[in-house]
């Protein structure tokens, strides 16, 4: 018989504690695949759409100045283009076609009232182009619109709005436009540029609505006559242009398009996909490798007398390297497949919490399958064969004497080290945090990665103390099975330390991210009721998906119920250096909705060549009430502003407050995110709340919030990104408890003969079930206790490490959400139940002769 | 040592027509073939026989840890054929002390919890005054809160005859108890055996196949190819060794 087929048989003979290897590196590579194959999906769907918009364009003629690279943010479009420059265009040799585009915010009204789209995608509104070779979108239904107020949507819109041709709705530009639905378009052959909802008006109502100009458009789309190269119809066109206005090829413009959806979006999505696939990869490593201990440790066991008579180590190391390979190879190739299936899951749980991603065919990279292959092999060989390295270096006699008990203690290095690094990792984070910095994040982050590694290596140094405790109420209140339990779980600490470790792991992560949510919610109720003293909002809804015309805060202002009323808008700028989001605000009207915490000078009084900044910036930056700052908007146009009041509470009006009669003649449309009103002294709210809805009903009634509904709105993306994350770790998780299931079935196996001798002299089946139970509901709440403290002091560091950063998120302040935390001690012992359900029922199954007898 | 003395003739375990069949068809083995036999009680009996002649078969059907094929075991009034596993367990938790070749102690207690484990698992205090005996006769005062690893092979079944006696069973079976110990250690082992039948009139039915062994009993029963083919009263192991050359063994 050869070696590979004795292998192979060997294999066969213990399927069973395989089971739980082989699954584990399933999900593991099934997760990692999937969130490769979902980025490489949307990476290509992305660059398909993108190479479909600009097909038939040759050259693009835009405004040269660029301050944000963020295509879905509508108010921070580049400059506008003289159209009389479109005329010039056409006459440039070459140009076989010109087009003026127009592209603005516009969200449509479906036929039930609901605004459409949003979520994530924009909703943009520009103009119909005629000539098929410029235009991407393709009539499916109607015509194109000819007058004012007529509209082509494209094919999803409709169909999510439940629009036809003939039909009239509204267009939010932001202002509310009725328009009649003419016609129906599609993007190529599909229903729409991803998710993006459009609306075509004709050039002079997309002007007029969306520029409130005629005299300029947003850009040309230009087409080559045949045989004119893109670079070369780009230099032509270049030198008709004015200074300011820029030509780049369809080619280039794909480009950026391209890369900056993925600077803004996919690679952020995709790196936070790949950081849960690597914690389900690390805990699936740790159930491999405590596995493998077992049954190299059995094997070693069952060979000892072969060794004892001469058989060589490196033999029992060969089948195991043969083993691992072998479940890493089928499981890894099975979890690809299984990462198809994970890829339209993630798809449908980001629809689900209501994030859009753009529809089409999963794309498969040949490079997906190299990289879950290696990963899978790799990690399963490494965590399937450093026990088995570690087992061969056991004298065989010593082996066959350790029979009965392997009663393994921690060495005293193993302590030191641990502790040493623990202390030094958990020494860096505390360093890196409280002394702030820049580079706080990646410090802290190197003291996490030392304190968990810290925290592993010590595991089993305190594995035994902590079971005893934890197990300690079990003598009591489940008896001689619970003892029994305890005593089962303390008798191998390294066993029970890396069986939890994997849910330590697990564990850690979900307490990081409940910690930072928390802390992040409590910091934005804190901030909602410190910072905002009015009574109701208006706002947008989650992603700000949505905008409201700067008329609405005027109008309410109007109604007799409201003392204040002012509305902030969103917008980029180039301030100083850099290319930074500002609020948009009337300053006389801002301090009656909104307590800014002003150290120095006056927002009140703030002119128009004046800006407010936050206390962190103007610290950061070293600016003073009077510094002269250079600001360059959208357009172009650069203003000197000096600093006029500096605040501390930036967390509703963010770093930068820029009035309103500065920004509004440098935007192309001016869009508020937010109105905050004050109601007058003595009207009840909800009569406000009526007056207010009855004028926003006007503006496609966004939603008017009070104030414990707006700091909700405002906490629901953190939900969100829970949400996500806890059905991502629950991957995790599942891993973790397949371990502990799988270790307890080998521990069962292994203690065949004193389950036997326990049933002889009295034990029942129900009692075996509750000694095998609690055990591994120990193992469990050693594990969640580990991953809870951990998570917790990380989350702690994160959340200081964050709340240093000068960036526009709400900064978090520390919040341990205690029932939150309890909830997950319960839930992991209650994984413990769970994961000890099927090695109690093989356990209190073993005939009790068989065990007794065995030699 | 006060006990209640029960009449020397009553059984207190017994099996009737016991036979029990491993495999069926042209495979099937008679482990062991219709045995019909008494253990009184406050005796020491031991079965011998060679190996596969049914002796370990006929010790664990008669202590409720196998199932015969046909044919009833009796302990006490109660007959095991028609016990679910739970009262079987129950029944050789309460009733019935054990004493295997090896392996007989759990490695994560102590012996003297190993001791009380019967108990223990009863949910029961041990009856400490009894089990203090037990101790002391044994000699393992001093090793009480040692585990099994820092015994002796000795010491270790040692703490297995002192849990087979601590909950005062009705029959206590002990399976080769000295197959692994050296001759001395054995010979205290079933010297503290036949002092529990002695002083406590304590029951217990024992496996061997060391005549040496089974002089220590009251009575020998003989078994051949699952059948008894013999007995013998007040054995020496001369008397034992001259009845299996009869018997062709």
């Amino acid at each position: 018989m050869s070696d590979a087929h004795r292998h192979v048989k060997g294999l066969l003979a213990h399927k069973r504690r395989l089971v739980g290897t082989f699954l584990a590196v399933f999900i593991g590579v099934a997760f990692l695949s999937g969130t490769l194959v979902l980025g490489d999906t949307m990476r290509g769907n992305f660059d398909t759409l993108f190479t479909e918009a600009n097909a038939g364009t040759d050259v693009v003629v835009r405004h040269a100045s660029q301050l944000s690279t963020d295509p879905g943010e509508p108010d921070s479009q580049r400059g506008l283009v003289d159209a009389s420059a479109v005329d010039r265009v056409r006459n440039v040799d070459g140009v076989a076609a010109a087009a003026p585009s127009v592209e603005g915010f516009g969200q449509l009204v479906g036929k039930n009232g609901d605004k459409l789209g949003g979520n994530g995608p924009p909703t943009l509104a520009g103009n119909w182009i005629e000539n098929r070779d410029l235009n991407p979108y393709r009539l499916v239904d109607g015509r194109a619109p000819r007058a004012d107020g007529e509209v082509v949507i494209n094919r999803g819109a409709a169909n999510d709005g439940n629009l036809r041709v003939g039909d009239t709705t509204t267009v939010q530009a932001p202002e509310p436009i009725p328009v009649k639905v003419v016609g129906i378009a599609t993007f190529g052959s599909s229903d729409g540029l991803g998710r993006v909802t459009f609306t075509a008006f004709t050039l002079e109502s997309a002007q007029q609505h969306l520029l409130h100009r005629t005299d300029q458009v947003g850009s040309i789309s230009v087409k080559a006559q045949p045989g004119v190269s893109q670079d070369e119809l780009v230099e032509r066109v270049q030198r008709v242009l004015p200074d300011g206005d820029e030509a780049i090829t369809g080619a280039k413009l794909t480009n950026e398009n391209t890369s900056d959806i993925n600077k803004e979006f996919l690679d952020l999505f995709t790196t936070f996909l790949t950081v849960f696939a690597g914690v389900a990869l690390l805990v699936a490593a740790f159930s491999i490798y405590n596995t493998f201990s077992i049954i190299v440790a059995q094997r070693t066991r069952e060979s000892a007398l072969l060794r004892a008579i001469g058989a060589g180590r490196s033999q029992i190391l060969a089948s195991v390297v043969f083993e691992a390979l072998l479940v890493g190879l089928v499981a890894s190739a099975v979890g690809l497949l299984g990462g198809v299936g994970i890829a339209g899951l993630l798809k449908v749980l980001f629809d689900a919490v209501g994030f859009s991603l753009p529809a089409g065919g999963l794309v498969f990279n040949a490079s997906v399958v190299v990289i879950s292959m290696i990963v899978g092999v790799v990690v399963t060989l490494l965590a399937g064969v450093a026990p088995a390295v570690k087992a061969s270096r056991v004298a065989p006699l010593a082996a066959i004497r350790d029979v009965s008990v392997e009663r393994t203690t921690a060495s005293p290095r193993r302590a030191i080290t641990g502790v040493a690094l623990t202390a030094i990792g958990v020494g860096v984070v505390l360093t890196a945090v409280l002394s702030g910095g820049d580079s706080v994040l990646a410090l802290a982050g190197l003291g996490a990665l030392l304190t968990i590694v810290g925290v592993l290596v010590f595991g089993p140094v305190v594995a035994r103390p902590a079971s005893g405790v934890i197990g300690a109420p079990l003598r009591w209140l489940r008896g001689v099975a619970g003892s029994l339990a305890r005593q089962n779980a303390m008798r191998n600490p390294r066993r029970t330390s890396g069986t939890a470790a994997a849910l330590m792991v697990g564990v850690g992560v979900v307490t990081l991210f409940t910690i930072f949510a928390a802390s992040l919610k409590s910091a934005i109720d804190d901030s909602v009721s410190k910072s905002f003293t009015g009574d109701l909002v208006i706002s947008t809804g989650t992603f700000g998906g949505g905008g409201i015309s700067p008329q609405l805060a005027g109008d309410v202002a109007q109604l007799p119920e409201v003392r204040d009323a002012t509305g902030l808008g969103r917008g980029r700028a180039l301030v100083g250096t850099g290319t930074e989001n500002v609020t948009i605000a009337d300053p006389a009207r801002l301090g009656g909705v909104l307590n800014l915490d002003v150290t120095d000078g006056s927002v009140r009084s703030l002119s128009s060549q004046q800006l407010a900044v936050s206390e962190r910036i103007a610290d950061d930056k070293g600016w003073k009430r009077g510094t002269t700052v250079p600001v360059t908007f959208s357009d172009g146009a650069t203003t000197e502003f000096t600093v006029g009041a500096i605040y501390k509470a930036r967390d509703i009006a963010g770093n930068y407050i820029l009035p309103r009669a500065a920004w509004t003649p440098h935007a192309v449309q001016d869009i508020d995110s937010t109105v905050l009103i004050r109601l007058k002294n003595g009207v009840a709210l909800e009569t406000g709340r009526h007056a207010v809805e009855r004028t926003a009903s006007a503006y496609g009634a966004p939603d008017v919030e009070d104030r414990g509904q707006y700091a909700d709105s405002v906490g629901q993306f953190v939900n969100m990104m829970l949400g996500i994350v806890y059905v991502l770790l629950a991957l995790a998780i599942l891993i973790a408890l397949m371990g502990i299931a799988n270790t307890l079935s080998l521990s069962v196996y292994e203690r065949t003969r004193e389950l036997g001798l326990l049933r002889a002299i009295g034990e029942t089946r129900r009692q075996v079930r509750s000694m095998i139970r609690w055990e591994s509901v120990i193992i469990a709440v050693f594990g969640t206790v580990g991953g809870l403290g951990v998570g917790v002091f990380l989350g702690w560091a994160l959340v200081e490490a964050a709340s240093q950063g000068t960036g526009d998120m709400i900064a978090p302040s520390f919040t341990a959400p205690v029932g939150q935390l309890a909830v997950l001690l319960v839930v992991g012992a209650a994984a413990g139940v769970l994961a000890g359900l099927r090695p109690a029922h093989r356990a209190a199954k073993l005939p009790v002769l068989r065990a007794v007898a065995a030699e | 040592m006060t006990s209640t003395l029960a009449p020397p003739q009553a059984a207190v375990a017994r099996t009737e027509h016991a036979t029990k069949v491993y495999g069926s068809g042209e495979t099937a083995v008679r482990a062991i073939d219709d045995v019909t036999v008494e253990f009184a009680a406050g005796r020491f009996t031991a079965i011998m026989g060679p190996s596969g002649s049914g002796k370990s078969t006929l010790m664990h059907c008669a202590a409720g840890l196998d199932s015969l094929t046909s044919g009833e075991v009796f302990v006490g009034d109660v007959a095991l054929g028609s016990l679910s596993d739970r009262e079987l367990t129950l029944l050789r938790r309460d009733r019935i002390g054990f004493v295997f070749q090896s392996y007989n102690l759990i490695p994560t207690l102590t012996a003297l919890e190993n001791i009380t484990l019967p108990s223990a698992l009863a949910g029961r205090k041990p009856n400490r005054e009894w089990v203090d005996g037990v101790i002391e006769t044994v000699g393992l005062r001093d090793r009480l809160s040692h585990r099994p690893s820092e015994l002796s092979g000795g010491q270790q079944q040692r703490v297995a005859v002192a849990r087979a006696l601590a909950t005062r069973p009705q029959i206590v079976f002990a399976d080769e108890p000295t197959g692994n110990l050296d001759s001395r250690a054995g010979a205290e082992i079933l010297e503290f055996m036949a002092q529990a039948v002695r002083d406590l009139a304590q029951t217990i039915v024992m496996v061997t196949h060391d005549p040496a062994a089974a002089a220590y009993a009251d009575r020998v029963v003989f078994l051949g190819d699952g059948k008894v083919v013999g007995e013998l009263a007040d054995p020496t192991a001369e008397s034992v060794i001259n009845r299996m050359q009869q018997l062709g063994g």
